[in-house]
């Protein structure tokens, strides 16, 4: 025991002081979150104190909840899962062919990626001109659109990515063992690469989530998302930098959640042993 | 009834390469053949052209008598044994078996009863509930197998199945693919690069070599009777030996082999008409490693010295490598490996034999089954078999 004990000794002043060198990194990193988890729970009138905890209240939430906030919340869900949604079979499709067909050439792989290099601010207003004429401004089927088409680009060349990584043998496999082309696609590549397309959807939903800029433009009081809803807290009445926290925290929260589904996703192997 | 027959077969891929070069082969129903190669010669090209994975460029495909070359992949009624095995990560063994016959609408009772005798004829009963993540590579080539078997398919296309395995487990499978043709009696067309595969499992060998077929036929007759110095030395490990020499009148009506390095081989009498008009020109003399002997246990054996380089013992038999011992000629323009090292041999010789190295011993060549090839074009002389005929 006293010799392990002398061995294990060097190992864990080494580990100690990594540790300790990580938790500083950690609390640099994290303090400013954790400040706005505070104040979200401090009465607005004491928000701005220096002490750490003056009053403990749920006010905040209660009252955004109730008001406006509640709705664009519903909105912002709406909006981020309905773009992902009908973004990921597009996508899906179009980075298969592009993984294992010559669909479209080299031009058409550059293209999509050419639309990602285009500022947002340069798309916002014809998009602005032509959702209005079409009716589409101030509805959440509007956004979805405009999202989905914002989505589709980097969905397909990520799943692109997944494809490409998935051995052709496999639905060679299929199509001698009696499927079509489509029916290997459909029963084989596509629950195999399930992780990747999960990822994939996460990533976009968050992309949804955050966006303000058209969200901005295109969405009225009844429509507005939470980045929108977030942005009137600040100019509304002053900052209500407390309410602006809780508000924070409920925008986080999805987040933090999806963050964990994309590691599991990530991790998992692509492949996990078809081939040897 | 599942023929198959290729008709000047090529496939040209984009960039200009030939994968595979007009391939001529009928391969009657039941037949178990290997296609044999190094790597990249178009063996894998041509087992996907068969079964519809990858289009013909020209040439024409018949399966069955009837052209395939625009029928999909799964109404070729063939299954493929990949490489990788490319078993379905997402399904257990039983559903990665059950597949096939689902897409054909099987009845569930059926693919059951399918199964269980799949599973029992290749153990694989306890695995059926496991993902393929959760096998041994033997393991996985036998569900691999088994997905294949399970279908009853006219042929079985099997694209170096066995690679993947470990010496053992190679040899045991081998075996086994053997055992499994036997019963079912479909066509069986075996990919490999191994000769031990192709010398021991097929009726027939089909030897490929940059995208041509060189040489079909038995494993002994190929074995026999080489078409080219490619063939010689590919099937056999060590490789045929190809000495650079000249071939000369000798006295009455004989003639002989000089070799670069000064030996002489007496050609046998029953060579003698198919190598006469080749007298005074270049050749490349080709003698297998198991035709050196260390006693002359046969009148017609022929002395030879050679200068020990190394042996290495094998624990079956020791391999003499070593270099013959004359006076050389001078000329050495022949020489098929073109480099400036001295020719090297390779004998094949009892366990029981050793020479100190930088020794010279005297050896003794069998020449009956020698062959004469053109330097040139490195084909054989052609000349009359010795299958079937008695000593
Ligand atoms: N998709 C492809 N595009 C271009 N060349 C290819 C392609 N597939 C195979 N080849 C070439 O065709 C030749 C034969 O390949 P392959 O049939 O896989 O050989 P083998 O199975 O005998 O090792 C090789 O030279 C290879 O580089
Ligand atoms: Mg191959």
């Amino acid at each position: 025991m006293t010799s392990m004990d002398r061995n294990e000794r060097p190992a864990f002043r080494r580990r100690f002081g990594l540790h300790f060198g990580l938790i500083v990194v950690c609390a640099i990193v994290l303090l400013p979150p954790l400040w706005v988890l505070r104040t979200s729970f401090v009465p607005e009138q004491l928000s701005y104190s220096n002490e750490l905890m003056p009053a403990f209240t749920t006010d905040n939430y209660s009252a955004l909840l109730s008001g406006r906030f509640g709705q664009s919340y519903l909105n912002s869900l709406i909006v981020a899962l309905g773009s992902v949604l009908l973004a990921l079979p597009f996508a899906a499709t179009t980075g298969y062919a592009f993984a294992r067909f010559r669909t479209g050439g080299r031009w058409a792989r550059f293209a999509v990626l050419a639309t990602q290099m285009l500022p947002p601010v340069a798309l916002v207003l014809p998009t602005f001109t032509l959702f209005r004429s079409l009716e589409l401004s101030n509805s959440l089927t509007g956004l979805i659109i405009v999202y989905a088409a914002l989505n589709l680009p980097f969905l397909t060349w990520i799943l692109m990515g997944f494809f490409e990584g998935i051995p052709v043998d496999l639905e060679w496999a299929a199509m001698t063992d009696g499927a079509t082309a489509w029916g290997a696609f459909w029963r084989i590549v596509l629950p195999v690469s399930m992780p990747g397309i999960a990822a994939a959807g996460v990533l976009g939903f968050i992309l949804a989530w955050n966006e303000f800029l058209f969200a901005l433009v295109l969405s009225g009081p009844k429509t507005a998302t939470i980045p929108v809803a977030l942005a009137a807290l600040q100019t509304s009445n002053g900052v209500q930098i407390a309410k602006v926290s809780a508000g924070v925290v409920l925008a986080i929260l999805p987040l933090v959640v999806a963050s964990r589904f994309i590691q599991r996703f990530i991790v998992q192997g692509l492949t996990f042993g078809s081939v040897k | 009834m599942a023929s198959i027959e290729l008709d000047r077969v090529s496939k040209l891929y984009g960039n200009g390469n030939y994968g595979v070069h007009e391939v001529d082969l009928t391969i009657p129903d039941g037949e178990f053949v290997i296609f044999l190669g190094p790597s990249g010669c178009g063996k894998s090209t041509t087992l996907r052209m068969i079964a519809g994975l990858e289009s013909i460029s020209s040439g024409d495909l018949r399966i069955g008598g009837k052209s395939v070359a625009n029928v999909a992949p799964r109404d070729r009624n063939v299954a493929v044994v990949f490489q990788s095995y490319a078993l379905y990560p997402h399904m257990s063994v039983r559903q990665n078996m059950a597949f096939g016959l689902k897409m054909r609408g099987t009845d569930a009772a059926v693919i059951d009863a399918k199964i269980a005798d799949a599973a029992n004829l290749l153990g694989l009963q306890s695995l059926l509930g496991r993902k393929p993540a959760a096998l041994s590579g033997g393991q996985r080539q036998r569900v691999a197998l088994g997905r294949a078997i399970v279908r009853e398919p006219a042929a079985f296309l099997l694209d170096e199945p066995l690679s993947n395995l470990d010496a053992q487990l190679r040899a045991e499978m081998r075996l086994e693919l053997v055992k499994l043709h036997r019963r079912l009696g479909r066509t069986i067309v075996h990919v490999t690069h191994d000769q031990v595969e192709a010398m021991t499992m097929g009726d027939r060998i089909c030897i490929m070599r940059d995208g041509r077929l060189v040489q079909a036929g038995r494993p002994l007759e190929v074995y026999a009777d080489p078409v080219n110095t490619f063939v010689a030395r590919f099937l056999a490990t060590p490789p045929m030996n190809l000495i650079p020499a000249t071939l000369q009148a000798a006295p009455g009506e004989g003639l002989s082999v000089l070799t670069d390095s000064g030996a002489v081989l007496a050609v046998p009498a029953r060579h003698r008409n198919a190598y006469g008009e080749r007298v005074g020109r270049r050749v490349i003399l080709g003698v297998r490693a198991e035709d050196f002997h260390e006693s002359p246990d046969k009148p017609d054996w022929q002395k030879i010295a050679v200068r020990v380089v190394a042996v290495e013992a094998l624990g079956a038999e020791n391999v003499l490598i070593g270099q013959i011992a004359g006076q050389p000629t001078g000329k050495d323009d022949a020489r098929p490996t073109g480099d400036d090292k001295p020719l090297e041999i390779a004998a094949r010789l009892s366990r029981y034999f050793t020479a100190p190295v930088g020794s010279t011993v005297e050896l003794y060549i069998d020449p009956l089954p020698m062959h004469l090839f053109d330097p040139e074009t490195e084909l054989v002389i052609a000349r009359p078999s010795l299958m079937g005929a008695t000593r």
